[in-house]
């Protein structure tokens, strides 16, 4: 990846955050750079949105350094070149999208040409409808003009493609590409292995509190030396999970989907299980799979520990 | 980079701001027909046609139903409107926003500034067509107390919509709307009311802004301003508190 010469934008360090008694993240460092989209993944309560709200001046950490641009997050010359989309964000009800998007854009020096951010948005039609008469998705896409209004070094999406259909995601996919591409830093949470998969140069899985994986998207599938296997078989899962190699059985539709690490034999073992076995099909481990297997792995670690 | 390049004169921000403000109130029926109709249809029921003609008791009730006409848009537009932003999750996306943090107040201020001119307009025009006949100074004394009410209120509305979701601070600002105009003494007189609720009246900015109008109208001693002066300071000081209080507790 090429991160040597790209300018740090904003930066964790030593970090602690807890709510009560309850520690998310303790001593805890990350780094976002310039033109990079980072993906943030990992299960619920993890400490993703800790981490994303710690970056934005959301929320104050209690201990450790937090830096946006240089500043602390909550210095106007930090919010100046952040754009932010929310995972709920109302919008004014009786303001037409055009008006919405050109207030926002007024709290910015250099902010983009209104006409410009509706067009990127694919709003430019609704530019003079109300916002109490957008669907879910055009909601959706007027947050996304609003984060993108400021003309921002560091866009901040949660959950961006919420509602819409597969050609709007494409298209706010290509926005986002576009603005990495000319230099801006991209956070990106998302619960979309597929999103995280098209868009992200780097992906950061967080599990209890820590980063258990940091790399680009092939690297971390690559870490994860698994394959999947979907078998056709009437017998129930509970059946398959004492298999040699296998960390993981899903029942997926009328087939079970089988993590290995070592399928040969798990495929032998497979076929002396079910010697009806027919239907079978061998792939590379998604991105999804291996993100599970991490977390799973790194859960098994962390009891070993305790123990 | 310069911090000139980045950050928005704050000027132009405030501007745009209030006028976002006032234009998305405006287009609310449910906002503006109680808020602005309201007070000169109370005025003309009330004063005009069960006044009998008499211009004495419309100077009168033209005093108190201007602050009754403040109440409105400063209870409704603070209390409510605050509560459903912060409901939705606009305010902290104005939080992390370049936008000054006083913008926000400041267009609500201005918005319901101008409401309150409206309604002060129509209540005037009413009024003299009633027969209120005042001197410039009187009448710039009357607008300068009605003007003044809109703080409390707009304290209290504040302290209400950072305290309660959209429709718990809709019906607590409607309590407080109808508690403040019966009890403050500004549809009748507080001598109608029995003994006890009387006495409720001295609590409430309501009643003491009311008298302060009506010292401006020449209805009532001015020699007793420092009465109903001094009360009406503390119940401002604690209406603040009320609201600052709430900004707190709302806070993250």
């Amino acid at each position: 990846m090429p991160s040597i010469a790209a300018p740090i934008i904003a930066a964790l360090k030593g970090v602690n955050k807890a709510y009560g008694a309850h520690r998310v993240l303790e001593g805890f460092d990350f780094a976002l750079e310039a033109g990079t989209v980072t993906a943030l993944l990992g299960p619920n309560g993890a400490g993703k949105s800790t981490v994303a709200g710690l970056l934005t001046g959301r929320l104050r950490a209690d201990g450790g350094r937090v830096s946006l641009f240089g500043h602390d997050p909550s210095h106007q010359l930090a919010r100046a070149r952040m754009g932010i989309m929310l995972q709920a964000g109302g919008l004014p009800e009786t303001l037409t999208v055009a008006e919405v998007v050109d207030l926002h854009g007024s709290y910015f020096a250099r902010s983009l040409p209104t006409a410009a951010v509706l067009e990127q948005a694919g709003l430019t039609a609704l530019a003079g409808r109300r916002c109490d008469r957008l669907s879910g998705g055009e909601a959706r896409k007027v947050q996304f003009a609003i984060a993108i209004a400021g003309a921002p070094d560091l866009l901040v999406l949660d959950e961006p493609t919420t509602g819409f259909d597969p050609d709007a995601r494409r298209a706010m996919w290509d926005v986002v590409r576009a603005k990495s591409d000319a230099g801006a830093a991209v956070l990106l949470a998302t619960h979309h292995m597929d999103e995280a998969e098209a868009l992200a140069d780097r992906i950061v899985v967080i599990a209890g509190g820590r980063i258990i994986a940091d790399g680009a998207p092939a690297a971390i599938k690559a870490k994860v030396a698994a394959t999947a296997i979907r078998l056709r078989t009437r017998l129930p899962a509970d059946r398959f999970r004492a298999v040699p190699g296998v960390v993981k059985v899903e029942t997926v539709g009328a087939d079970l989907s089988v993590l290995t690490t070592a399928p040969r034999a798990s495929l032998e073992a497979a076929f002396a299980i079910d010697p009806s076995l027919q239907h079978f099909d061998v792939t590379g481990a998604s991105l999804e799979e291996a993100l599970a297997h991490l977390v799973h792995a790194n859960c098994t670690a962390a009891l070993k520990e305790a123990a | 980079m310069m911090s000139d390049t980045l950050i928005a004169p704050a000027p132009a921000v405030y501007a745009r701001e209030s006028w976002a403000e006032i234009i998305k109130s405006a287009r609310m029926p449910q906002f503006i027909i109680p808020t602005i109709a309201l007070p000169p249809a109370f005025y003309a029921l009330f004063a005009l046609a069960m006044g009998q003609g008499s211009a004495e008791g419309a100077t009168r009730a033209l005093a108190t139903f201007g602050v009754f006409a403040v109440m409105g848009p400063a209870l409704f537009g603070f209390g409510a409107n605050i509560a459903a932003e912060r409901e939705s999750g606009q305010l902290e996306l104005k939080r992390l926003s370049p936008m000054p943090a006083g913008a926000q107040i400041a267009a609500k201020v201005a918005a319901t500034t101008a409401f309150s001119m409206v309604a002060f307009v129509l209540l005037y025009a009413l009024g003299i067509a009633g027969g209120v006949s005042l001197t410039a100074a009187r009448w710039a004394m009357l607008l300068g107390v009605h003007t003044l009410a809109i703080i409390p209120f707009a304290l209290i509305g504040l302290g209400i919509g950072y305290r309660l979701g959209q429709k718990g601070a809709i019906a607590v600002a409607n309590i407080v709307f109808l508690a403040m105009a019966v009890l403050g003494g500004l549809w009748m007189p507080i001598a109608v009311l029995p003994q006890a609720m009387q006495t409720i009246a001295w609590a409430l900015p309501s009643y003491h802004l009311g008298e302060i109008a009506l010292m401006a109208v020449g209805q009532r001693d001015a020699a007793n301003l420092w009465l109903h002066a001094g009360p009406m300071a503390l119940t401002t000081l604690a209406a603040a508190l009320f609201a600052w209080t709430g900004e707190k507790a709302q806070a993250r």
